[in-house]
């Protein structure tokens, strides 16, 4: 479960966020706190993809053999996707 | 090299073997393998044959559902046609969507899995080829008798996506509603078992070495399209039973005025019907990557790459659900979230249409067939996805929605999407299973007008959209302008319907199903699919050393066919293929798997049948078909789970494998753990709705029956629970005695107990769900643990008549195991349900 849990970390982080983001949307509707609580949780998102790409760089160059190498990578490549996408997604708790 | 379970991979060196084999092998594992003529044929579960047929079957309604749209479009090429009523209209449009997406596209993706996946993993079958057996059959009997409605004028007229209030028993009177809410329920439930077997086929019987890096991309591709079937197609189960239990019992789920939510099923059926979109393009997607890198000659530019593609589409796609909502008014905030994710999950696709064009331009193509498919693909895809990201803007949007701009931007997606690299498919891999390739002059003909005329038909659907053409109407009037597009778009179907009428002639003529001395490696393609096959799949199952096995080591096909690899024989004389480990394909046990039977046929007729006479409300018959149907899948169960007399056997190269396990190793456990995260995710769907209903329309909520009532319901769930398990610790331990299922028998109905508590507790408090959204939300909860304790019992008494017979294995045993695991999250799920019911109001 570890190996899977850093293989899709970067996914799952986006998608909490977005469950986060859409809740906080529905229950505060369009207000200043579900702004803010929504940068919050982009801010959150985006240290738990930072940690996600230090793991995944570790794991690659400790990696013990080619398959566990190959699912770093991929952890590293999704996890900084998924980086760019948190951030991304937060971007509308800041517009009018 | 590193282990994952404690397997020696230098024992991979023994690969190839040498020395002679010894003769009567391949004869045996031929009459092992070999499925029964005559009648006997309902029994086969092979997966060539039952893929083969689901492929034919999902063709055929791709056929019925085209022949809708060809008459639809007559209606329409001129202003005030009188070829169709405006009812009529309504049922050929319906069933037009419906057939496409659920009878359609879906299941031929699942079929296109079930012919491929075992032979590109070297399996001998999938791992469950009866539950197979039992979906196709569940398919095919239940898609033609609702296809059937359109014949006795009973279809349903609420479009494909079947909104309410329109699709409500007071504007949607009469049956034809509930044909495509109970025949879509029924029919997801096919997908869903097809979607379980793949899962646990594509992680567990892949072949040895075959590590994730190593797998074929159309693996992976079918993989992730499982695991969104799995959690997707919950949710449109759930809004279909909503909607049914609305019609049927009054249950106001949808009804604003008794605290109910029209909203609520749009949620509920985009959460599902957007995923949709992509659980149709993904398989197609993977199905392009298989076949460029033989038809360019090159390996997949950015393979990597794709896979992310791949993952992140699943995980994005869950949060576009409601951008098909922006004109309802959500929050402006929610729609800017919704916005971003519509415009994010673009990347993923373009990654992947990059990927395609730099193989093709790092390779060597031919514009043969399959080529020419894929290229048209692309360009009609990457059309319909630029319109995508327009209606992904929500300004836009608003002016477009529910016009023929619409229309054209999902025909584009889809059809470039999935159709073309379908027709792609259907030129590549014809040769693995018909004595004769289709033609190439012919091909090229069909291509060409099935493409002009897909441009032909969908190019001026976005003018007639944005001069302000509705979607489904039947019919408009003159002097609007609307004529031209609509008169260019018919000549444009009747084109792409020669494309496909010229394609079944080529198909009558060139297809001859053969499993034995087929055409062959026609295109070149290096993945396993194309060893030397006969009904058991590969004589022998290799060792993978690369992605492309058959380029990587052109000795390998004879050495397989030659049996220098694993299980060149039937080792216990039983059908078997080898179970591996997830990540790294090591190789753990031999499945001894099930021989042909007439009861997964027998018992989807029944579940058909079932449904059928649940939809024309003729109950009584229906609960005996449905009784039947529940004999049939007992019997077939009956048959498994019998380990066989070796406990280990000699797998090829004196590699010693176990023929029984049970725990989180066992194919079955993987399955059944599958199968509560299907009902998990209605449960949490459920969740869902009572929150959201709770969030629209606090004013009905009622004050919750005392909460004392809660501690006898969680004690006797728990109860239940630890009785079972102190059974199965009991099994464990070796015992021979009948308390193990005693104790199951105990355990079980005391969940029961705490269900009729629960119930009792609202029905005093005056509770009724005919009264308030929240009433029958609770109901819904108390339906679905209703049906969990029946299936408990059921596995109770099949357990025990198991140990009654003698056939209850201990210590270990497959079935006790499995019965625990469902037992014990019925217990939990009754717990969770009494909790959240009360704690919601209570805490608000």
């Amino acid at each position: 479960m570890r190996s899977w849990g850093l293989f899709l970390g970067g996914l799952l982080v986006w998608a909490a966020q977005f469950l986060l983001l859409y809740a906080i949307g529905s229950i505060l509707l369009t207000s200043l706190p579900a702004r803010l609580l929504a940068g919050l949780i982009t801010i959150v998102a985006i240290g738990a993809d930072v940690w996600l790409i230090l793991a995944a760089r570790a794991r690659l160059r400790t990696g013990r053999d080619r398959l566990d190498r190959w699912m770093a990578a991929l952890a590293l490549t999704i996890a900084a996707l998924s980086l760019v996408a948190v951030t991304w997604q937060g971007l509308p708790a800041l517009l009018a | 090299m590193t282990s994952e379970t404690g397997f020696d991979p230098n024992l991979y060196d023994r690969f190839p073997t040498s020395g002679p084999r010894p003769e009567n092998e391949l004869e045996e594992l031929e009459r092992i393998w070999r499925p029964p003529s005559g009648w006997g044929r309902l029994g086969i579960i092979n997966n060539n044959y039952i893929g083969i047929w689901y492929i034919g079957t999902a063709f055929l309604f791709f056929l019925l559902a085209g022949i809708l749209a060809l008459v639809m479009r007559v209606q329409l090429a001129l202003p005030l046609q009188g070829v169709l009523s405006e009812h009529q209209y309504a049922e050929f449009f319906t069933m037009h969507g419906t057939v496409m997406m659920f009878l359609f596209a879906v299941p031929m993706m699942e079929a296109l899995g079930v012919l491929l996946l075992p032979q590109m993993l070297a399996a001998r079958d999938l791992p469950f080829p009866r539950l197979s057996a039992y979906a196709f059959w569940a398919y095919f009997a239940g898609g033609l008798s609702f296809f059937a409605s359109i014949f006795v004028g009973l279809a349903p007229t609420g479009g494909w996506f079947m909104y309410p209030p329109l699709t409500s028993s007071v504007y949607s009177p009469g049956i034809n509603a509930d044909f495509w809410l109970l025949g879509i329920g029924f029919i997801e439930i096919s997908a869903i078992a097809g979607a379980i077997e793949i899962i646990v086929g594509v992680l567990r019987t892949r072949a040895p070495g075959m590590t994730l890096d190593r797998m074929p991309i159309f693996a992976w591709g079918m993989l992730v399209f499982a695991g969104m079937v799995v959690i997707a197609f919950p949710a449109v189960i759930l809004c279909t039973l909503l909607l049914e239990l609305e019609r049927a019992l009054n249950w106001p789920f949808f009804d604003p005025t008794r605290g109910g939510d029209p909203l609520l099923w749009q949620h509920l059926f985009w959460f599902f019907g957007h995923p949709e979109v992509y659980i149709i393009f993904l398989p197609a997607a993977a199905l392009v990557s298989s076949m460029i890198p033989a038809l360019a000659r090159t390996r997949l530019v950015g393979h990597n790459l794709v896979v992310i593609a791949f993952l992140a589409t699943a995980f994005i796609s869950f949060g576009v659900w409601a951008h098909h909502m922006f004109a309802t008014g959500m929050p402006l905030l929610s729609i800017g979230f919704f916005s971003a994710a519509s415009m994010a999950v673009s990347v993923p696709a373009g990654i992947q249409v990059f990927a395609w064009i730099a193989t093709f331009a790092a390779g060597t193509p031919k514009f043969n067939v399959p080529t020419l498919f894929v290229l048209g693909g692309l360009v009609t895809f990457v059309i319909g996805g630029l319109t995508g990201v327009m209606v992904a803007m929500v300004p836009f949007d608003w002016q477009a929605h529910d016009t023929y701009f619409i229309v054209a931007h999902l025909h584009y997606v889809l059809i470039g999407g999935s159709v073309f690299p379908l027709f792609a498919a259907f030129y590549y891999w014809t040769p693995m299973t018909s004595a004769r390739p289709l033609s190439e002059r012919l091909g090229k003909w069909v291509f060409w007008l099935m493409f002009a005329g897909m441009q032909v038909a969908f190019m001026p659907m976005h003018l007639s959209g944005l001069m302000g053409m509705p979607r489904r109407v039947f019919t408009y009037l003159p002097g609007r302008e609307l004529t031209a597009t609509n008169l260019i778009s018919t000549v444009g179907a009747y084109l792409l319907a020669a494309g496909v009428a010229l394609f079944l002639f080529d198909l009558a003529r060139s297809f001859r199903f053969r499993m034995e001395g087929n055409a062959g490696n026609v295109y070149g393609g290096g993945t396993l699919e194309w060893l030397p096959t006969g009904s058991y799949s590969s004589r022998s199952i290799p060792l993978v050393r690369g992605r492309q096995p058959l380029w990587q080591d052109p000795a390998l096909a004879d050495d397989v066919r030659d049996g220098r690899y694993f299980l060149p024989r039937s080792a216990t004389g039983f059908r078997e293929t080898i179970i591996t480990s997830p990540l790294r394909a090591e190789p753990e046990y031999l499945e001894i798997m099930p021989g042909p039977s007439g009861w997964p046929f027998s018992a989807a007729i029944f579940t058909a049948l079932f449904f059928m006479l649940m939809t024309v409300q003729a109950y009584g018959v229906a609960l005996v078909c449905g009784a039947i149907a529940i004999g049939c899948v007992l019997r077939w169960l009956w048959d498994t789970d019998r380990p066989v007399a070796p406990e280990e056997v000699d797998a090829g190269g004196g590699i010693m494998l176990p023929t029984y396990v049970t725990g989180p190793r066992s194919h079955g456990w993987w399955a059944v753990v599958i199968l509560l995260v299907v009902i998990g995710m209605i449960f949490l769907m459920t969740v869902f709705s009572l929150v959201y209903l709770f969030g629209i329309h606090p004013r009905f909520w009622a004050p919750v029956p005392p909460l004392g009532w809660l501690a006898p319901i969680l004690i006797f769930n728990a109860g239940g629970a630890m009785l079972v398990l102190t059974a199965r610790r009991l099994l464990c331990r070796g015992t021979t005695l009948w308390t193990p299922p005693t104790l199951m028998l105990l355990g079980t109905p005391m969940l029961a107990l705490a269900l009729a508590l629960d119930f009792w507790s609202w029905r005093s408090a005056g509770f009724d769900p005919q009264l308030t959204a929240q009433a029958a939300v609770v109901h819904a909860f108390m339906a679905q643990q209703a049906m969990l304790c029946a299936v408990s019992l059921l596995m109770a008494f099949y357990i025990a008549a198991r140990a009654s017979r003698g056939m209850l294995t201990a210590p270990r045993s497959n079935s006790f195991d499995i019965a625990t695991i469902f037992i014990v999250y019925t217990a939990a799920q009754g717990c969770a349900a009494a909790l959240i019911v009360r704690a919601l109001p209570t805490a608000m």
